[in-house]
């Protein structure tokens, strides 16, 4: 168990791509929130039973926190794979525990040590996530009106080829002037943009994206770049 | 297991798992600490004032929150904004009618939380700066922050706390915020859109023009508003024996809908976050099986009512598919703030926008009494107008470009 006085803000920078079971379950147990999370476990499973994860995957919640207070390395190192990825991110668990626990927010913190660690899993399971990731480090937005395509989401229906067509134009038509767009949200200054970038920047999100994703990086620097010249520029006039 | 000990299991775990045993043992009200931290000079509160026109409630452990309803930022929610467009427009058509004073601008930008609880490519610091990066805009400006979306309502509930509880994570997001110019603010209460709702519910039920009652509602209560720090959320005493959240239902009550219960209430809609996206049959399964299906078959429900962005999307792009294993329940879905201006008199097309949803929601609007098929009409003459040059309708004064 970690002692109290070792916690962390933060990641260790130096610690990217090291993954030996033992140094994992620390920066899990040091997370500062960890005591937050994780107050004990009476094994009782009301987080499993309330679980919607559970009903369709090897997933228990329950699990989840009693193998992390058991310590035991190996196993949870072998969870950050793939399992705890099953987690719906619902809170159920965390809103019925009697001790309190938040077992959905123990596997942000253990979802958030597999990614700054590079381990191999992430780089499959967020393949499929990489337009998610270029609206969200280039303008701040996560879902964007130009992102719902047919080809994405063909079981959504008939309906959806129509929200796509024309799209300008029935943006066009909603009546709220920051929503008249196709390629973001709503209409994303350049200057926010721009402060959004210095806190990816000095909060080492730009560096993980670096390790995890080069190319989606490449791309995203360029959009960065192009935006912090004509803020400047704008600032110089 | 003997009776004897059965029966104080069982009532160890009822008694427990009920968020109201809080009572017994509240954990600290962040606010009080906040005003510590501001009066010794730590951080700046946002505060609610007079031209707020705020009104008091009560949450979970019988704490008075107060939710401002004028002068309002909006904090708009990328996946409203992007996918459902009549749920913002909805809110602030109601202002108007309202005669509420609001600001809808650029230097917004989502929470990313969305994307942290479905990638875990980001941080507690990053997530914190993001946060207050937005409050102190909305601090900036005058107006107070009005929280669209139920994951960033969520989101910002927990980094308030976080902020209040570690004196590092305050000191880091400081420093970052002063490299871009602002400065740690943190709001007096963070207030989402469905509480701004449900504490203007009369005036906004006055406005109804029709007749609900023969109109069968089930509510959604959306997890990251009710489930993330719980003992921030409203709950009264006349909804549901205030066992549940009193937002949304209590709405609706007020409009004269029948609202009615089913065994799943409490179940997640199957979003996941990451599985909507990538763990595709987990979201289509879960949301017919676990939230539609019982809708339907337990209540006859005409409408799934719904108060966040994931929720409606999944309840409403999911059951189409559904037909593929046999299941026709096309059951409407949409925001509460969508169904009150539809009944307060909002074109269905050019302000509720329900074009964009998939579920069929014409046979609702039929049983209500709402005339679709001329705002329709309108509608496909208005892209005609607009195609040809005309300058777009607005709800308020867009800036000089």
């Amino acid at each position: 168990m970690v002692d109290a006085s070792e916690t962390h803000l933060k990641l260790d920078p130096d610690a990217v791509g090291r993954q030996d079971a033992d140094s994992l379950l620390r920066a899990i147990q040091s997370d500062i929130r960890y005591r937050e999370v994780v107050h004990g476990c009476l094994n009782c499973g009301v987080c499993s039973g309330s679980c919607p994860s559970h009903r369709f995957f090897d997933y228990s919640p329950r699990v989840v926190v009693q193998t992390v207070l058991a310590g035991d390395a190996e196993a949870v190192k072998a969870m950050m794979d793939e399992y705890i990825w099953a987690c719906a991110q619902c809170y159920t668990c965390a809103m019925r525990c009697p001790l309190h626990n938040s077992p959905g927010g123990l596997v942000m913190i253990m979802r958030e040590v597999a990614v700054w660690r590079g381990m191999e899993a992430v780089h499959r399971l967020l393949k499929p996530y990489g337009r998610v990731l270029l609206k969200v480090l280039s303008i701040g937005n996560q879902l964007t009106p130009d992102m719902i395509q047919p080809d994405f989401f063909p079981d959504w229906g008939p309906k959806i080829p129509w929200s796509s067509t024309d799209l300008a134009l029935k943006r066009k038509a909603i009546p709220v002037y920051t929503l008249q767009v196709t390629s973001s949200a709503w209409r994303v200054s350049p200057e926010t943009s721009y402060e959004l970038y210095t806190i990816y920047e000095e909060t080492g999100v730009f560096r993980l994206i670096e390790q995890i994703d080069p190319n989606l990086f490449e791309v995203v620097s360029d959009m960065v770049e192009e935006v912090r010249e004509l803020v400047e520029a704008g600032r110089d006039d | 297991m003997s009776t004897p000990l059965k029966t104080t299991g069982w009532d160890f775990v009822t008694t427990t798992v009920d968020k109201r045993a809080l009572q017994r043992q509240p954990p600290a009200d962040p606010r009080v600490e906040l005003r510590e931290l501001e009066a010794r000079g730590e951080v700046k509160i946002i505060p609610i004032t007079a031209d707020n026109r705020p009104i008091e409630v009560e949450t979970l452990l019988g704490r008075t929150k107060r939710i401002p309803t004028n002068k309002l930022w909006h904090h708009k929610s990328c996946g409203q904004c992007g996918n459902i467009p009549g749920y913002p427009t909805s809110i602030m058509w109601l202002m108007n009618r309202l005669g509420l004073e609001y600001l809808d601008e650029s230097h917004q930008t989502s929470c990313t939380a969305w994307n942290y609880h479905g990638s875990g490519t980001s941080n507690l610091v990053a997530l914190a700066a993001v946060a207050v990066r937005n409050w102190h805009r909305a601090y900036e400006t005058g107006y107070y922050p009005l929280i669209h979306c139920g994951t960033s309502f969520g989101n910002y509930k927990e980094i308030r706390n976080l902020l209040v509880e570690h004196r590092e994570l305050r000191d880091e997001v400081r420093r970052i915020l002063n490299k871009v110019g602002r400065e740690l603010v943190i709001p007096e209460e963070i207030v989402h859109y469905s509480e701004w709702l449900h504490v203007l519910r009369k005036p906004v039920a006055a406005m109804n023009r029709y007749d609900v009652s023969h109109i069968v509602a089930t509510v959604h209560p959306a997890c990251h508003v009710w489930k993330l720090i719980p003992e921030d959320v409203i709950y009264d005493r006349t909804i549901y024996g205030g066992e549940r959240p009193a937002p949304t239902t209590a709405i609706l009550l007020e409009l004269g809908a029948d609202v009615r219960d089913y065994s799943t209430w409490y179940d997640c809609c199957g979003f996941g976050f990451r599985h909507i996206l990538t763990e595709r049959e987990f979201s289509r399964s879960f949301s017919i099986e676990r939230k539609i299906k019982v809708m339907v078959d337990e209540a006859q429900s005409d409408v799934a009512i719904t108060q966040d962005t994931g929720c409606t999307t999944t309840l409403d792009k999911n059951q189409w598919i559904g037909q593929a294993h046999g299941y026709h329940y096309d059951l409407p879905v949409m925001a509460d703030v969508q169904f009150a201006a539809l009944l307060a008199g909002a074109d269905p097309y050019k302000v509720v926008q329900l074009q964009w949803h998939t579920a069929g929601w014409e046979k609702l609007l039929d049983k209500i009494g709402i005339d679709w098929r001329t705002p329709k009409a309108e509608y496909e003459r208005y892209l005609e107008e607009l195609r040809a040059g005309k300058a777009p309708d607005q709800l308020y004064p867009p800036p000089v470009e």
